[in-house]
C-alpha cells in the first residue's frame, strides 16, 4: 500500500525561522540533520522506498482558484491552521502499522504531526 | 523549480457522486495530465479523509489519532508534483487542473 506522510510543522517554528539570519538558519538545519540521519538507515532496513521534499515557506504559498471561468490568485496557505505543512513522503509500506511506525520516527512527529494519508491506487 | 500543487475540494460533493460522475471527473484529470506532459513529475488521489492517521510522538509517547491534522471544510484530496521555470507558470498550469473550478489548488515551492 502506498502513502502520503504529510509533515506538518508547528506554526510557531515557521515564525521563528522566518527572524533567523541565513547563518542561523543554516546552523539549525545542520542541528537538525543528525535526527534525519537516523531515520535513512531505519528505512533502508524496513525496505521502504520513500519519496520526498522539503517545502519552503508557506506564507510565500498562493492559492488558485477559478470561478466562472476567471482564475483568482490569493497568497497564503490555504488553511490557516496551527500547523503548516513543510515536507512530505510517499513511500510503499506494508500495512498501516508500518506507516505509523515510520510516522513516528520523522524528527517533524516531535514538535509538530505526521497525517499518514493512503493513496487510491487504479 | 519543483512546485507541490496540493488540491483541496468539498469530499462530501465527492462521496456523493455517481460512479458515472466520478469517471467524467477522472477523465478531465487524464486530459489535464495530458496537457500538462512532462510538468507532472509526480501525483495521486488520496482516499477519503475518513482513512487519515495523525501521529504526533511527545516525551518520548507516540499518540496516534484518527482523522486529518486539521478539520477544515475542504480537504486535501490529491496533489502533483509540478516541474516549472517559476510559481508564474506553475499558477497557469494549476488553473487547469479540474479541482481549481471546484474547490482550491495551493501551489508551495521546493525548499531552496
Amino acid at each position: 500500500m502506498k502513502y502520503l506522510l504529510l509533515l506538518n510543522n508547528d506554526r510557531r517554528d515557521w515564525d521563528a525561522w522566518r527572524e533567523l539570519s541565513t547563518e542561523e538558519a543554516q546552523a539549525a538545519r545542520e542541528e537538525e540533520l543528525p535526527k534525519w540521519n537516523e531515520l535513512w538507515p531505519w528505512l533502508e532496513q524496513q525496505g521502504i522506498h520513500a519519496d520526498g521534499l522539503e517545502l519552503g515557506d508557506p506564507a510565500k504559498a498562493r492559492v488558485i482558484q477559478v470561478r466562472d471561468g476567471e482564475t483568482i490568485v490569493s497568497d497564503g496557505p490555504f488553511a490557516e491552521t496551527k500547523e503548516q505543512l513543510g515536507g512530505y513522503f510517499v513511500a510503499e509500506c506494508k500495512d498501516l502499522d508500518q506507516a505509523i511506525e515510520f510516522a513516528q520516527r520523522v524528527p517533524v512527529a516531535k514538535k509538530g504531526s505526521v497525517e499518514i494519508r493512503p493513496l487510491v491506487t487504479q | 523549480m519543483k512546485v507541490l500543487a496540493l488540491i483541496y475540494g468539498a469530499e462530501g460533493r465527492w462521496d456523493s457522486f455517481t460512479e458515472e460522475q466520478r469517471n467524467e471527473v477522472y477523465e478531465q484529470y487524464r486530459a489535464f495530465g495530458r496537457q500538462a506532459g512532462d510538468k507532472i513529475s509526480d501525483g495521486a488521489e488520496l482516499a477519503g479523509t475518513r482513512s487519515a492517521t495523525t501521529v504526533r510522538v511527545r516525551d518520548g509517547e507516540t499518540t496516534v489519532t484518527d482523522g486529518p491534522f486539521a478539520e477544515t471544510k475542504e480537504a486535501l484530496g490529491g496533489f502533483y508534483l509540478l516541474e516549472c521555470k517559476d510559481l508564474d507558470e506553475a499558477a497557469e498550469l494549476a488553473a487547469q487542473i479540474p479541482g481549481a473550478a471546484t474547490g482550491a489548488i495551493e501551489l508551495r515551492a521546493a525548499a531552496q
